[in-house]
């Protein structure tokens, strides 16, 4: 489906949907896939789940284009990472189980001289401490340090003050580094 | 916690440096395709069909409308006098239309 309207504002394509035009849907899947996608898989750490959680988002949205209430939200993208993160933190209720690859990975005996092996590692044992975060704290990392995302904005999609926000922050920068002693 | 801690300053840059597998080339695409074969759930609300008939004709909110239409009702309820609508001139005004449009059918 070819799309139209490249400058229209997201809410002028929110209300063309509401009127069921499938060019303004694709114009507006087009322009945001990527960047919820992205918060998506940090998530889920699962390029599959991610995508799965975006498509479902997105075709909630397609099939109740009522849920989008305009005088009620002021931005489609601090509204919709809101249904992203719902979505995220209600598959990751059903599957807790992350899927790391433990220990074993990690247990080679080899000097770590190789620099990209060490930061895979780093990374790797990052993200394991980011998903034993805390709920609302794991959301304040994710939502602040995606691209893009003032904290501002991060606040108003968890629905509280910046203040907050920065305190969940804190609160996570200082377990992470008491988790990650050994890297840091 | 100092600003130059250098464990502070690492993990931000880990932080930042968290890799995101790219998505499918052809995710919103795959989206467009499943949202083409799913049929829109509409729910006629008679609320938002007065919402989009205001929007359409470029009318003030429907509650602006009909606050306005109840208070343009009693004053001009309000403001006519106690039995000027029933008098004894009733028919003398009925008998006046029916010479006019008898006059008409007769220009006819």
């Amino acid at each position: 489906m070819a799309t139209a309207w490249p400058d229209k504002e997201d809410h002028e394509l929110l209300a063309l949907i509401q009127n069921g035009s499938g060019q303004a849907f694709a114009q507006l899947v087009e322009r945001h896939t990527e960047r919820f996608y992205r918060l998506a898989f940090r998530y889920l750490q699962s390029r599959a789940a991610a995508e799965d959680v975006v498509q479902d988002g997105f075709l909630k949205l397609w099939e109740n284009p009522a849920l989008w209430q305009p005088e009620r939200n002021s931005k489609f993208t601090t509204w919709f990472y809101r249904v992203v993160v719902n979505l995220c933190l209600d598959r990751r209720k059903r599957k807790t189980a992350v899927a790391f690859d433990e220990e074993s990975e990690f247990a080679d005996d080899r000097p770590a001289v190789d620099e990209m092996l060490m930061q895979a590692q780093e990374q790797k044992i990052l993200e394991r401490e980011i998903a034993a975060l805390p709920e609302r704290q794991r959301t304040a990392l994710n939502l602040c340090f995606d691209e893009g995302l003032s904290n501002q904005e991060a606040a108003e999609i968890m629905g509280i003050n910046l203040k907050a926000l920065q305190s969940l922050i804190m609160r996570a920068k200082t377990t992470l580094k008491e988790r990650m002693k050994a890297f840091l | 916690m100092t600003v130059n801690d250098p464990r502070e300053e690492k993990l931000d840059r880990l932080l930042r440096a968290r890799g995101v597998e790219p998505a499918g080339a052809d995710l919103a695409r795959r989206i467009i395709l499943q949202a083409q074969q799913t049929p829109q759930n509409r729910n006629f609300s008679p609320w938002q069909w007065l919402r989009e008939l205001c929007l359409e004709f470029h009318l003030p909110k429907p509650a602006y409308v009909l606050a306005s239409a109840l208070v343009f009702g009693l004053v001009i309820g309000l403001s006519t006098p106690d039995g000027s609508a029933i008098n004894g001139n009733d028919s003398a005004a009925a008998a006046s239309v029916q010479s006019v449009f008898s006059t008409d059918e007769a220009l006819l």
